[in-house]
């Protein structure tokens, strides 16, 4: 039976993903039912939703049979980021399934990884606007993990927000493949493959994994920003 | 197994995360459950709702406070009949937690999702209180971002808006005055609390839009900003003076001048219109000069005014799912998946 993995830290996606699926864990047969991906910056919580309900009538799969959502943490701009927690958070609720959280940068490196050495690193940028990025550095946790199939990751560095010239200059990228979005942002500072970006059945066979070692997996949102302290100013009238 | 009767309604649009369940009977809507959590306290320090704060709130708030609805009632979530939620005015960050929450909901429990108007829930939260609106009712909705004047033909699909105010709104003005005054955020119920030992005669206010040549334009409209400007320059030739300010009789006066006028223009409507019910709502109608007045010129004019307890006329729930539960008793299709959130929603579109 399927289970539901979407990520809204930067592009707004979904998929629909086997579980369990059989044999290894190769890159190449994630088991992905159906998916849909919208290249958006805003609007995730209007899109989400019948976003779902694609991919359910497109797979034909009962809501019912769905168990469990998994989500990915970001780190990511606020309003966006929360859409998505908050949809699978209740999604999960509604359906008397578990959900589970996964940061969206391991999706991203997961995937860098599975294509490079047993001792590569990969630097994970993504856009977090205000002209900075959100980074971290993983390597695979298992250097065993043969090529070609999905590897578990640590995390070596971050994730943080920063400039990329603040990074560069701290030599974060150093030995590490750069990969994600924000590879094309500074290339000037910071260049890397940016076409790597966060697919929901990576997300999903990551907490599969996790899942069947025990680990738990929080839904925290990875603000990595506190909130802007300023009163809304017009608080919330109408007109006039 | 969903029973169309039963509705949720979630309310996002401030720093308040409401859930609550109401079920549909014949002659009445009636509220099983109304569970709020507030992140207010975490925004009195800045003197001003901190819309970041209040989202991050309500992300950690909404499944705990929904399961605390769904315990409190005893139903279980399956069966939900339809899902309620404001889709404006509000902010935009808030409210768009609750409009992805909604929606998961409606999409998970296979329901219908109806987004529904802020202001307007807080006049139909009255049905659950006083039972269902007759035919035709004025509702006058004083809140912290909100007074409004609205012709409430079918509280679902045929809201007018006669008049708003031009400028703050009755609780902002008293937010505002409490600043001044020195008081703590928000000023309104300390305002309230002195003008009680005061006397509302002391000091004659100016009363806004209340002229004859505004009567063409402007009869229902409001306007506090000057009162607020009146107040401030009496308080400040008091301080000058080095006289110490009454700030009983301050409170009180200015407290006299805000219900005056919401009374008197409110009533002047009632029978323009030649309504005979006045339903009182949102977080200002807490307000006990208001509250009098209102009572009071309402016997004298022959209008039966409705005004919930005190807990209902702030943000939660409940509103939601009365008015939730108006669009449902009507038969009105459902909300699309795809809405989106409004933070300047007109008041007179009631459903998305
Ligand atoms: N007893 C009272 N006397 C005067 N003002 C009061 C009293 N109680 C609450 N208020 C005022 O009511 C306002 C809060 O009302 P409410 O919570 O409905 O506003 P809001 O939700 O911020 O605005 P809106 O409903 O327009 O979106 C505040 O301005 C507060 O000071
Ligand atoms: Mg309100």
């Amino acid at each position: 039976m399927p289970l539901l993995a979407l990520d809204t830290s930067a592009d707004i996606c979904v998929s629909l993903v086997a579980d369990p699926r059989p044999g290894p864990w190769l890159a190449s047969t994630l088991g992905t039912l159906a998916s849909r991906r919208v290249v958006e910056q805003r609007r995730h919580a209007e899109l989400l939703a019948p976003m779902i309900e694609e991919v359910l009538g497109e797979a034909e799969v009962d809501r019912r049979d769905l168990t469990a959502v998994v989500v990915g943490t970001g780190p990511a701009p606020f309003t966006g980021l929360r859409a998505g927690l908050v949809t699978a958070r209740t999604l999960a609720l509604a359906l008397g399934v578990p959900v589970h959280g996964v940061c969206s940068l391991e999706a991203v490196a997961a995937q860098a990884l599975t294509d490079l050495d047993a001792a590569a690193e990969v630097l994970v940028v993504t856009d977090a606007r205000r002209r900075e990025l959100y980074a971290a550095r993983y390597r695979r946790r298992d250097p065993a993990t043969p090529r070609g199939e999905l590897p578990e990751v640590v995390a070596l560095d971050g994730p943080l927000v920063d400039s990329a010239v603040a990074l560069q200059e701290r030599g974060a990228a150093q030995g590490a493949t750069v990969v994600g979005a924000g590879a094309a942002l500074h290339p000037e500072h910071l260049a890397g493959d940016p076409e790597v970006v966060v697919d929901p059945a990576v997300l999903a066979v990551l907490a599969l994994r996790r899942a069947e070692r025990g680990e738990s997996m929080p839904t925290e949102p990875l603000y990595l920003r506190r909130p802007d302290v300023t009163p809304s100013a017009g608080r919330k009238r109408v007109s006039g | 197994m969903p029973d169309a009767s039963l509705v949720l309604g979630i309310e996002t649009s401030c720093d308040e995360t409401g859930v609550a369940l109401a079920r549909i009977h014949d002659d009445r809507t009636e509220l099983l459950v109304d569970a709020v959590a507030s992140s207010v306290d975490e925004h009195a320090r800045f003197g001003g709702i901190i819309p970041e704060i209040a989202s991050r709130a309500h992300l950690e708030a909404m499944v705990p406070t929904i399961q605390r609805a769904l315990g409190e009632a005893d139903v279980d979530l399956g069966q939900v009949g339809a899902v309620a939620v404001t889709a404006g005015p509000g902010l935009v960050g808030p409210l768009t937690v609750g409009a992805a929450a909604a929606k998961a909901l409606a999409v998970g429990l296979g329901v219908p999702l109806h987004g529904v108007n802020h202001v307007i829930g807080h006049a139909a939260v009255d049905e659950m209180v006083h039972g269902l609106f007759p035919e035709r009712v004025m509702a006058l909705v004083v809140s912290g971002g909100h007074s409004s004047l609205l012709l409430v033909d079918d509280v679902a699909t045929d809201v007018t808006e006669l008049g708003h105010t031009l400028d703050d709104a009755a609780g902002e003005a008293f937010d505002k005055v409490g600043r001044l005054l020195g008081l703590p955020y928000p000023g309104g119920p300390h305002i309230d609390r002195l003008a009680r030992e005061g006397d509302p005669g002391a000091i004659r206010f100016p009363r806004g839009l209340t002229a004859a040549k505004d009567q063409a334009r402007h009869a229902d409209d409001f306007s506090f900003s000057g009162l607020k400007t009146a107040v401030a320059r009496w308080v400040e030739a008091r301080q000058d003076a080095g006289q110490e300010i009454p700030l009983h009789d301050v409170a009180a006066s200015f407290a006299a001048a805000v219900a005056d006028v919401l009374t008197a223009k409110t009533i002047a409507a009632c029978r323009r219109h030649e309504v005979d019910t006045l339903v009182i709502g949102g977080g200002f109608s807490a307000n006990s000069q208001l509250r009098e007045l209102a009572t009071r010129r309402c016997a004298e004019a022959g209008i039966t005014v409705r005004i919930p307890p005190i807990r209902y006329c702030t943000d939660n729930g409940a509103m939601i799912a009365a008015l939730g539960a108006a669009v449902v008793r009507r038969g009105l299709p459902a909300s699309p998946l795809d809405l989106a959130v409004d933070s300047s929603m007109p008041l007179t579109q009631v459903t998305v």
